[in-house]
């Protein structure tokens, strides 16, 4: 198995595993902040109920 | 020449050997310690 070594060059594959890790990090860290239930900074939002006034229907219109 | 090994990264045997003990540790340690986060975030809040 470290016979690998001697076909990828130690440094290139260092800096490019580093790098998609540090990606991957970043990316994993963002989605969990967007959900409700992992965003360790926000806590828990709950999901709030519309109010009514916004969600009822338009009175008739009036013909003048 | 004739005993000179060719290899495309220029490392030699020992050295390939070398740096992969060294690169297994830390991805050993790198994994134990995505573990205990995992771990601690299944404490906190089960995903399953």
């Amino acid at each position: 198995m470290y016979r690998i070594w001697q076909i990828f060059d130690p440094r290139r594959t260092l800096v490019a595993l580093f790098a998609f890790l540090f990606v991957l990090a970043l990316l994993i860290h963002f989605i969990l902040l967007s959900t409700a239930r992992y965003n360790w900074l926000e806590g828990p939002v709950p999901v709030q109920a519309a109010p009514a006034a916004q969600m009822a229907p338009l009175p008739p219109a009036t013909t003048q | 020449m004739a005993d000179y090994k060719e290899s495309l990264s220029g490392l030699t045997e020992e050295e390939a050997k070398e740096f992969h003990g060294i690169f297994v540790s830390s991805f050993l340690a790198f994994t134990a310690i995505a573990v205990v986060a995992h771990i601690l975030v299944w404490m906190w809040r089960p995903w399953l």
